[in-house]
């Protein structure tokens, strides 16, 4: 492959080849594999997915009503996210309208899914790119404590919690049994903050790992558990009852004030610990600000959150819905899921054989079969890979375009088109942002501004997760208890054959599957996943996906520790559960599944 | 946060004079006699915590997530207290070679010492390159790890069952573990995915009592997977009346009736949903309206609708309940046997008839 | 038939065909046999009453009802329904243990259900001819005093077998709720629910071996009649009074 440019990146696979594999503290399992020039900086990437299931085969035949139990099963971390996808997309294909408090509660779960999945990324998945838990140990604990106060009012920050902490921490280390610590990048040039900011971050950690669990409680209420909560085609399965006999078997007052609690406590620890922990840490971080690969030149959001039942266009979406192309941000492109022309899916570089593999193929008409096979340039076996050759076929990821651009999604990529639509919820904390840290716009097109962007959104979710228990019970005092719309629910009730797309804003971006029923039963069902668009291999044109684009011209502090490949992943949250398409043994069935 | 099994014991509650207990009835029950009692004592009074190596094969990390969200015993008080997380890739640190020299470390270091915890199977279509690890088939990882673990527990009913990736057709082959492990005991742990205080449960037990925990035939806990989530449901008394929800959201529902009608799964799967409760006790899908949909039950995917109160049977080529399949027959048989008699009657008259006639004569 | 043959072998054909062309032969003297004795003829009765009900009461858990209103504490119907099948189910049972003894200590008739004699030619030709009897090849069966031949093999599959498949997947089922350590669970529910691989799979069988039971009792009663009344032997009066009238 040599040398050749694309999307303004020069790619040069030249230098000293290095292979991540395992990518650690992500869902799923993902490969990375660079090359860096002399001066250790990442002149080619090549990321692959490297696990698939077969989901879609298996909801092939299948009863509709239960596809978004399979399909919740794609992703235990983003869970529910798949769920309210596909019943959406069901109800899209069966022309079926949910009630009113349907759309509120399911509005309450993908928003509590934002909330919790942001927070337990950046704290558990991603803040070891950030924090050196070695480093904790020095800190001067008072110092800590006027740190911690200086930044926010959260009441956890004596000198004296900080001081137990930091002793706990160093007879853990001491024991040198360091579990999910063990080789850790420790004292890599590329940490940078302080001992102070480090011991307040691993605190941090921990206490987020304990207040986690309480935020999915939301789930549990609504959906009876957490992970894979339950959903309903035609509404939701939790009844309400708050006058009646008989309101302990549902929804009464007592379990809305439990939300409301939860609710009110997530805001706290979102605006007294994570955003102010992100902001602390950003400042110690701006002047690296790699890592933006494709967000400031084309991102795609499909919207989500309907603020009123069953109306899914733009203007009813609170989470901003449009496409940008080559870096115009002074245009947002109309995204319309059912038009062959804007999604399609190519293979060239991917494990999957097209009968003309120069034509990408729009999701209802996706085909997969398998090819796996390794390139010429590539080292050791078929069950031994040593190096990969990205000239030839490399992923079991394929390669979704819009309209032909290889896209980014997830925070960022929302952030970004409600910032240039000027909606004032993503712009004004965004500038509030960009201010503190004293940086210009540019700077949100970074590793940097995709974790800032994942939390102002959890930010953002928590209140409207209160806006829409307002609004639950308002509805409620308005009289209206209804939670399903069965008019549909029999199957006798469908018509013969049908097709429809659901979608949604998953935390990682942009989520959607595709089904056609025919005589009841699921015919084709296809998913086309946040990591699909972000961890896209190349395609035919030599276009980089997502990832491949974010790890650019990134130096390496030590070329043996992955910390800044990690880093950067890590800031786009990936799930490679969800990116992997499904084939058939037989390779006779024409089917897609990926799974972000 | 380091702390010695000893350690941890007393931070429960349980005393010097209870622990040394322990020890002598340890020593006595090992056949070792009295006399070694001090010595377990100091083992266990010095003794690192437990080495735990948590794969993840073909799976969505629902298992991970929901350990997290462990109640009692914290999440955090586990991993850090009281066994030591050496390799699980959604929390490590580390990555790519630096993670997989732990692997070679512990089990070195450890062997026979070790638990290895499994979320999620192993494929074995295509060489086992549907779930690739380090270049190599996970499957291959699995098996060399279990080679020197003292137990394996299997999470969820991914490593339990196969799951839905395991659902038909199975495209990728993917079994659960018990069928490439066959030579070390495997404790299963089911459910898509189990209830965090299961899973802690689970583990703590066998920290605390240092044995395997009574496992039924199947290889499940008897103490969380011995009765059906119907035999503890708040709502049996419903079902004993009689008394059902017959349609979503209809006034039973309101009502808190049983959803035995709308394809609840209670009544056959066995786990601790009813008791237990999700998410340090909240709710559990049946009292947030849902049935039970069998998530910890062998094969749950491919048992018909969950919707359905009866099970479709596909063996028979058209896909139908029992009632349909038993009553076609039924209705088939009865008109044959009309047919039959009718046949009879006519043969019979006419044979009455040529007697007559030949009696006539 | 032939009659040449010593009576030795004679009395080996009749007891696996059922064919007895001894008694027969004295039928102008004998007009009727003693064959069910009392406890067969009771057994019978009470096991029909039984599969009834169960069929009745089983049918109904799996189809419920509608509704029932009010409070859980208002009704026990569902509970009732089900204890109708568990008594149901304890009596045919204990009546299933009873009429195996009466296997061992009844007459020969009483054993004809719980064997076949598989190996023996003369049995299934037997069983052809009541094939042809029934697809109208022949015009008049042939004469048997205790279970024609074919009978004796549904009677084999369909009561015996069938009994015993119903009461250890039923039994499983029941000692599911009567839990670990009652003496169905330790018995079939230990066993017979990890033999399936799980409880809604037992269920299922269970449920298809009611309407096993349904279509043997379809065949059974439509049989018994037209042997009443077109065979060569009397049918349903036998199970009443216990003796088989012979016919020309």
């Amino acid at each position: 492959m040599g040398v050749y440019e694309t999307q303004g990146f020069k790619l040069d696979n030249s230098g000293k080849r290095v292979v991540v594999d395992p990518v650690c503290r992500i869902e799923g399992h993902l490969r990375v594999e660079v090359n860096l020039d002399a001066n250790n900086v990442i002149r080619n990437a090549v990321s692959t997915g490297t696990m698939w299931r077969g989901l879609e085969v298996i909801l092939k035949g299948r009863d509709p009503r239960d596809a978004w139990a399979f399909t919740e099963r794609i992703c235990g971390v983003c869970t529910g996210t798949h769920a309210l996808t596909s019943v959406r997309a069901v109800e899209d294909a069966l022309a079926i309208k949910i009630p009113e408090n349907a759309n509120t509660i399911r509005n309450m779960m993908q928003l509590t899914l934002q909330v919790h999945d942001h927070l337990v990324h950046f704290y558990h998945l991603h803040a070891l790119d950030w924090v050196d838990v070695v480093s904790a140990l020095k800190a001067d604990p008072k110092r800590t404590s006027e740190l911690a106060q200086s930044i926010s009012a959260w009441p956890l920050s004596s000198p004296g919690y900080f001081r137990d902490l930091q002793n706990r921490l160093k007879k853990f280390v001491e024991s040198g049994q360091l579990g999910p610590f063990m080789n850790g990048y420790w004292g890599n040039p590329a940490y940078k903050l302080p001992p102070e900011a480090n011991l307040m971050a691993v605190a941090h950690y921990l206490e987020a790992l304990d207040f986690q669990k309480e935020i999915v409680k939301i789930h549990t209420i609504f959906g009876g558990k957490n992970p894979h909560p339950n959903w309903l085609v035609g509404g939701m399965p939790c009844a309400i009852n708050v006058h009646d006999t008989g309101a302990v078997g549902a929804i009464n007052m007592e379990r809305l004030n439990l939300v409301k609690s939860i609710i009110d406590r997530s805001i706290e620890f979102t605006e007294q610990v994570y955003i102010p922990d992100l902001l602390a840490i950003a400042s110690f971080y701006k002047g690296w600000l790699h890592g933006g690969g494709l967000s400031s030149k084309s991102v795609l959001s499909y919207g989500d959150i309907p603020d009123r039942a069953n109306d899914y266009s733009a203007k009813n979406l609170l989470l901003p819905r449009g496409a940008i192309i080559n870096g115009d941000l002074t245009r947002v492109h109309e995204v319309d899921l059912k038009d062959p022309e804007q999604i399609q899916e190519f293979v060239t570089h991917s494990w999957y054989k097209y009968a003309d593999e120069a034509r990408g193929l729009h999701p209802f008409d996706g085909v997969t079969e398998p090819n796996f096979a390794l390139g010429k340039n590539a080292k050791g076996t078929k069950t031994d890979i040593k190096e990969l050759d990205e000239a030839a076929k490399y992923s079991w990821i394929k390669a979704p375009r819009w309209r032909g651009h290889a896209m980014e999604v997830g925070p960022l990529a929302r952030y970004i088109i409600g910032y240039v639509q000027k909606n004032p919820e993503f712009k004004e904390p965004v500038d509030m942002v960009l201010k503190k840290l004293d940086v210009p716009l540019s700077a949100l097109f970074s590793t940097l501004g995709r974790t800032a962007a994942r939390g102002l959104e959890c930010q953002w979710a928590a209140h409207k997760l209160a806006y829409f228990h307002d609004k639950l019970i308002a509805n409620i005092k308005a009289g209206d208890s209804s939670t399903a719309n069965i008019e549909k629910w029999d199957p006798a009730t469908w018509p013969k054959e049908v097709k429809g797309a659901g979608f949604t804003e998953a935390p990682r971006g942009a989520l959607a599957h595709w089904i056609r029923i025919k005589d009841g039963r699921i015919d084709n069902y296809q998913c086309v996943v946040p990591t699909t668009w972000n961890g896209s291999p190349r395609d035919g044109k030599g276009q980089i996906g997502a990832f491949e684009a974010s790890l650019m011209n990134t130096p390496m502090a030590k070329a043996d520790e992955p910390l800044e490949i990690l880093r950067t992943i890590h800031s786009f949250d990936p799930c490679l559960a969800c990116s992997t398409h499904v084939m058939s043994p037989d390779g006779q069935e024409m089917a897609v599944v990926k799974v972000r | 946060m380091i702390e010695t099994f000893y350690e941890t014991l007393r931070r429960q509650g349980i005393t010097r004079r209870s622990f040394l207990k322990f020890c002598s009835l340890t020593a006595t029950s090992l056949g070792l006699g009295s006399a070694f009692a001090p010595r377990i004592a100091h083992a266990l009074e010095t003794k690192p915590r437990t080495p735990v190596i948590w794969l993840h094969g073909l799976e969505c990390t629902c298992c991970s997530e929901s350990f997290i969200r462990s109640a009692h015993p914290l999440a955090k008080d586990v991993v850090l207290s009281m066994l030591s997380l050496d390799y699980d890739d959604t929390l490590m640190a580390a990555a790519g070679h630096q993670a997989e020299a732990i692997l070679e470390e512990i089990k070195k270091k450890y062997k026979g010492q070790y638990i290895l915890a499994v979320e999620g199977n192993p494929p074995l279509n295509e060489g086992g390159m549907y779930c690739i690890q380090s270049g190599k088939p996970f499957v291959e990882k699995l098996k060399y790890m279990a080679a020197d673990a003292k137990a394996i527990i299997s999470w969820g009913s991914c490593a339990s069952w196969g799951c839905v990736q395991a659902a038909k057709p199975n495209p990728t082959q993917a079994v659960p573990v018990h069928k490439v492990i066959t030579d070390k005991p495997i404790i299963k742990v089911p459910g898509c995915p189990p209830i965090a205080e299961v899973m802690t449960g689970v583990v703590t037990y066998m920290l605390t009592f240092d044995r395997i925990p009574e496992l039924d035939r199947q290889g499940r806990p008897k103490m969380f997977y011995g009765q059906r989530i119907h035999d503890k449901c708040y709502r049996r008394p419903h079902f004993d009346a009689g008394q059902f929800v017959e349609e979503w959201d209809d006034d039973a529902a309101r009502r808190g009736y049983c959803l035995y009608k709308m394809g609840c799964k209670g009544p056959t799967t066995y786990n601790a949903c009813s008791t237990t409760r999700w998410n340090g006790g909240v709710s559990f899908p049946i009292a947030s309206g849902h049935g039970c949909i069998g998530c910890s039950e062998e094969g749950f995917w491919d048992k018909g609708g969950f919707y359905d109160r009866l099970t479709h049977i596909k063996q028979f080529g058209v896909e139908a309940n029992a009632d349909k399949v038993g009553g076609t027959a039924a209705a088939v048989a009865g008109a044959a046997v009309a047919a039959h008699a009718a046949v009879s009657a006519i043969k019979r008259a006419r044979v009455n008839h040529a007697e007559e006639n030949q009696g006539g004569k | 038939m032939s009659l040449a043959r010593d009576s030795s072998s004679y009395h080996d054909m009749a007891t696996a065909t059922g064919v007895d062309e001894a008694a027969v032969q004295q039928a102008p003297s004998i007009k009727s046999m003693y064959v069910y004795e009392a406890p067969v003829r009771l057994w019978h009765w009470v096991n029909a009453l039984c599969i009834v009900t169960l069929a009745a009461s089983g049918y109904l858990i799996g189809s419920p009802l509608p509704s029932m209103p009010g409070e859980a504490s208002d009704s026990f119907l569902f509970g009732y329904i089900r204890f109708a099948h568990f008594a149901a189910a304890y009596i045919l049972a204990v009546g299933f243990l009873v009429r195996i003894y009466w296997g061992f200590a009844g007459n020969s008739h009483a054993r004809e259900i719980f064997t076949l004699p598989l190996l023996t030619a003369a049995y299934w030709r037997e069983v052809g001819a009541m094939l042809q009897w029934y697809a109208f090849l022949r015009p008049y069966p042939n004469r048997y005093v205790g279970h024609n031949p074919l009978a004796r093999l549904a009677m084999f599959f369909g009561v015996f077998l069938m009994t015993l498949f119903m009461l250890a997947t039923g039994f499983a089922l029941y000692g599911e709720g009567a839990q670990a350590g009652h003496w169905s669970h330790i018995l079939f529910t230990s066993w017979v629910i990890p033999l399936f691989g799980q409880s809604q799979d037992v269920h299922t069988w269970h449920h298809l071996g009611m309407w096993a039971i349904v279509l043997f009792v379809i065949f059974h009663v439509y049989a018994a009649i037209r042997e009443d009344i077109m065979g060569r032997q009397s049918m349903l009066s036998t199970m009443i009074s216990g003796y088989r009238m012979l016919k020309k």
